[in-house]
């Protein structure tokens, strides 16, 4: 008796668990986040760590002033044109937005007055919200207490 | 374009290296791996088996080992042709998991001579891994 | 406890299926709850797995019989320690104990990229899941469940072998299946890469610590082995071209290959094909290498039917890997093409892409013999197999070419390098390298390949001593930091690149050390009691061994909770060109339930060279445990093995170079590229932001 009650109480847990935050409507994102480097800035990144290496071999004498000078023309070029990537594509990320960058500061400013912008990640959530959809943190409003919690039904 | 040609040769002539380093190794390292019964039945046919070392891998015969003076003695059978046995001398100190007890079923790989007069001659002797082990219900129930 | 723990591996299963559909879903149809499902279901089958593989611990304490895999490896006296270790003993608990780590790290990844990497996190949950589906499928359908019962309680297990009850027993196998399972992230995150279509270095990136990981407890886990082998099981060898020791090497080769080969995409942009190429080839080899050291199907003598079950389920998986990577290549091909090309035969790029193409000469040279039984029997009806001169002859020319390598891509130049420097920088090491081969061969030493081997360790260490000391001096003299200093700030600014250069220094100790081996003694003799044998060691002096005789201890009532039966331990008096030395004991045990005796070894180590003693064989056991005065005689395996102590401080100076590369960035956060104005002043990145 003892072991069916267990097994029923065991997969009603997991399933429970599977599903609960699909049913409660809440969504991952899918994308890029704002601070990750794009494709244009890991290029600049390695372009500059190239650099490094150069300016590293010829410290150490690997390299002789000539090639030097040539190898570092050409690692700051193509770190240029990367870092003229990057720029563009923010301008273009940036005008490109519904809202401009001050509607967007207002917008999580009253966000996080009214609640539903989530202090942890900066999400937007749905009015009434108790937990971020985003990141499982409990919003400010609603939950009160300390927002010390973890995420509200575990891990593992 | 020059250079990718001049890689490509390289890379060519590499692979070329480790594929001839590979073919000789094969062909002067390679060693017949057979069971007692191919033994037996390959040496009837082709006596010149005698004298090639060949490997050999088959199940311990249980309570076949006995101390010979300086060697161990025991007998590999097949395990799917049980009527095939051969005997076999070895000159070596035999892996801790060698064991003859009727409960346990082991198999040794060897290396060595089928001499003439029947015996296998093992140079070395490998049982195999004890993780592999797994007891067979009747030996769990006689223990 | 039991019955839940196999009932967690029933519910698993569909649930990992069900984390596979889910991600592959949310990825295509951008649907982010159903994503959130996925990641919830590889928490949750992590967490089936931990109850499962509970519920085998515990049917090992509380000694359940009626269990298959319980009674076939424990017995009621078996110590507590190797009880809980049964997890992993045999070969149905050991595949539960590979699905426990692949949920760990799978839990790990999609834990710490709960906020980042979302792009590709769908897949990689989605290749988790199946990764994970697929070792359930395993361990409930292929007569491997290790929760099968028996029907009846037998009284008493059949106890573990004496030979896996070894601490390295306990801690090897780990290793070797958290390096397997840990390069599972990688492998999602390429796959991840190629169906997505985010096709940079980004992939490479954020995984680069996993596949160092997974190449650090590989490493480990190989050298432990060959520990183990050294005191355990190999008389005096530690490395056998065994099936199941080259398959822990294959996957290692090629994840050292991937490892030098992402440094040539992200610094040039090119072999991005290859790298994909190499990262799905080191997943199929842990599969492989799984599948290998569990089903025995090379050396297997007896019938192929018993593991036919098993063996189809593993080949088909590998099969669906190696189909569905190759056409993904082939549906990115277009994308997947180089910024650049190689410039100079004389580069640091060419010299790794000469070391990646000899590290797959050796893996394929080793897997193509490893699996020579199984492809002539193919071919022609016969089973052929090859050994290890076989092994020797191919790899070692190839190693030596590769252990040169290592001295020579440090030196030269990313891009191309002038030749006058390249004299520069190699006229003293190679001028080491070659004093140190010419003095041995004035000492007498005759052997070709050791003698390459020296001078070539000689000649790489130089070069790393070398680039050690000029980049602290150049850091020293640019930053005015005291040298103690700036050898640290060197070594923490680009730990990827100094903690390499420490593991190539292990790696040179490890060849030399092997090198040894060529000059190894071995001498059998049978004493009386009093009797010496004298051993000559290639070193020039000589031991002379006394035996004393042999006390014997056999287990009695009063401590029958021992796992000994009786133990007979043999006492030699040492001595060293006449130098009294501590006394060497070597031993036969008999273990309750198990009646062959095994033989514990006497070693003796020092710096240069181990002195190995085997108790081989006593005249007549019987007496001899009854401590009869008579029946002492005794037959020793005297050997002295040079260098062979190198091998495992070279070992641990890997592991210690693979911790510089592994350790966090000093500030946690991610380094962001900084703009191109404060790329002109002298330090264009921040520190750590490429050690990692």
């Amino acid at each position: 008796m003892s072991v069916v009650v267990g097994t029923v109480l065991l997969v009603v847990a997991v399933i429970f668990f599977v599903l609960q935050p699909m049913l409660s409507g809440r969504r991952a994102s899918l994308h890029r986040e704002m601070d990750e480097p794009t494709e244009a800035e890991s290029r600049q990144r390695f372009a500059l760590l190239a650099l490094r290496d150069v300016e590293y071999d010829h410290a150490t004498g690997k390299l002789d002033e000539v090639d030097y000078r040539v190898l570092r023309g050409e690692l700051a070029a193509e770190a240029l044109t990367a870092l003229e990537r990057v720029n563009s594509e923010a301008a273009a990320r940036l005008s490109g937005a519904p809202s401009g960058l001050e509607d967007e500061i207002a917008r999580l400013r009253s966000g996080l007055r009214s609640g539903t912008t989530c202090a942890a990640c900066g999400s937007g959530n749905d009015e009434g919200s108790s937990f971020c959809a985003y990141c499982g943190a409990p919003l400010r409003a609603a939950a009160g207490g300390p927002s010390s919690h973890g995420s509200p039904s575990g891990t593992a | 374009m020059a250079k990718n040609g001049r890689f490509l040769v390289s890379l060519v002539g590499v692979a070329a290296v480790v594929t001839y380093l590979i073919w000789t190794g094969v062909s002067q390292t390679m060693q017949y791996y057979m069971t007692p019964s191919e033994l037996v039945a390959k040496t009837i046919v082709d006596p010149s088996f005698h004298r090639v070392g060949v490997k050999v891998g088959g199940r311990i015969v249980s309570g076949s080992y006995l101390k010979g003076d300086g060697f161990h003695g025991f007998t590999v059978e097949d395990p799917e042709q049980l009527n095939v046995t051969v005997p076999v001398e070895y000159r070596g100190d035999l892996p801790d998991t060698f064991n003859d007890r009727p409960e346990m079923i082991v198999d040794a790989v060897m290396e060595g001579r089928f001499r003439t007069d029947g015996v296998f001659e093992a140079t070395t002797v490998l049982t195999k891994c004890g993780s592999r082990y797994e007891a067979s219900p009747e030996a769990l129930k006689a223990g | 406890m039991n019955v839940l723990g196999e009932l967690a591996l029933w519910i698993a299963l569909p649930v990992a299926l069900l984390g596979t559909v889910l991600g592959f879903v949310a990825g295509r149809h951008q649907r982010g709850d159903l994503q959130l499902g996925a990641e919830r279901s590889v928490y949750a089958v992590f967490g089936l797995t931990i109850l499962a593989s509970a519920g085998i611990i515990s049917n090992f304490l509380n000694d359940r019989f009626e269990y298959l895999y319980t009674a076939s490896y424990s017995n009621r006296e078996l110590d507590v320690f190797y009880k809980v270790a049964g997890l992993w003993s045999g070969q149905r608990g050991s595949l539960l104990f590979w699905l426990l780590f692949l949920m760990l790290f799978s839990s790990i990844c999609v834990w710490t990229n709960r906020n980042k990497n979302r792009e590709f996190m769908p897949y990689v949950v989605g290749i988790l899941g199946a990764v994970a589906s697929f070792f359930l499928t395993i361990l409930l359908f292929a007569d491997v469940n290790p929760y099968e019962k028996l029907g009846f309680t037998p009284a008493n297990g059949q106890g573990l072998n004496p030979q896996l009850q070894s601490y390295w027993m306990t801690i090897h196998p780990p290793m070797l299946y958290m390096g397997f399972t840990s390069f599972t992230v990688p492998f999602a995150f390429a796959i991840a890469a190629l169906v997505s279509g985010r096709l940079d270095s980004r992939w490479i990136e954020v995984t680069r610590r996993w596949i160092l990981l997974s190449w650090f407890f590989l490493a480990i886990g190989i050298v432990l082995g060959m520990r183990w082998a050294y005191e355990e099981l190999g008389w005096g060898g530690y490395w056998f071209w065994d099936p199941v020791e080259n398959a822990s090497l294959l996957p290692w080769l090629s994840a050292t290959a991937f490892l030098h080969s992402i440094q040539i995409q992200e610094s040039r942009g090119m072999l991005r094909v290859w790298n994909m190429f190499l990262v799905i080839l080191t997943f199929t080899l842990t599969i492989f290498a799984t599948f290998l050291t569990r089903s025995g199907l090379i050396e297997s003598v007896h019938s192929f039917a018993q593991e036919l079950k098993i063996a189809y389920i593993f080949l088909s998986f590998l099969f669906v890997i190696v189909a569905s990577g190759a056409v993904l290549i082939l549906w990115r091909l277009p994308e997947l093409k180089s910024d650049n090309q190689i410039e100079s035969f004389l580069s640091r790029e060419a010299a790794f892409l000469f070391n990646n193409l000899m590290l797959l000469g050796v893996l394929f040279a080793v897997l193509w013999g490893t699996l020579f039984p199984l492809i002539s029997e193919g071919l022609t009806g016969e089973k052929i197999s090859v050994g290890p001169p076989f092994f020797n002859r191919v790899n070692i020319p190839i190693g030596l070419i590769l252990l040169a390598l290592t001295g020579v891509g440090p030196v030269i130049a990313w891009r191309r390098a002038s030749k006058q420097n390249i004299k520069k920088s190699f006229t003293v090491p190679v001028g080491v390298g070659l004093a140190v081969a010419g003095g041995l061969f004035a000492i007498g030493v005759r052997h070709g390949y050791a003698l390459a081997t020296f001078g070539i360790s000689s000649f790489v260490m130089a070069v790393i001593v070398i680039e050690f000391f000029k980049g602290t001096r150049a850091r020293a003299r640019i930053e005015n930091e005291n040298w103690a200093i700036a050898f640290a700030h060197l070594i923490a600014r680009n730990r990827r690149r100094w903690g390499g250069y420490v593991v190539h220094a292990g790696v040179v100790v490890m060849f030399s050390g092997i090198a040894g081996s060529s000059f190894n003694v071995n001498i059998r003799q049978t004493l009386e009691p009093g009797e010496s044998a004298v051993i000559p060691s290639p070193l020039g002096h000589e031991y002379k061994l006394t035996y004393e005789g042999m006390s014997t201890t056999s287990a009695t009532a009063s401590n029958s909770n021992n796992n000994f039966a009786f133990q007979l331990v043999a006492l030699l008096r040492v001595e060293n060109d006449g130098k009294q030395l501590p006394t060497l004991t070597t031993e036969k045990r008999g273990y309750i339930a198990q009646d062959q005796p095994t033989t514990e070894v006497g070693i003796r180590s020092s710096f240069l060279e181990d002195l190995y003693v085997i108790l081989s064989d006593v005249a007549d056991l019987r007496s001899a445990i009854m401590n009869e005065p008579d029946a002492q005689t005794a037959t020793f395996t005297f050997m002295v093995n040079p260098l062979v102590g190198w091998i495992w401080y070279g070992g641990m100076t890997v592991a210690l170079g693979g911790l510089i590369g592994l350790w966090p960035s000093v500030s946690g956060a991610p380094v962001r590229a900084p703009v191109l104005s404060s790329a002109r002043t002298r330090e264009p990145v921040p520190v750590g932001a490429a050690g990692d």
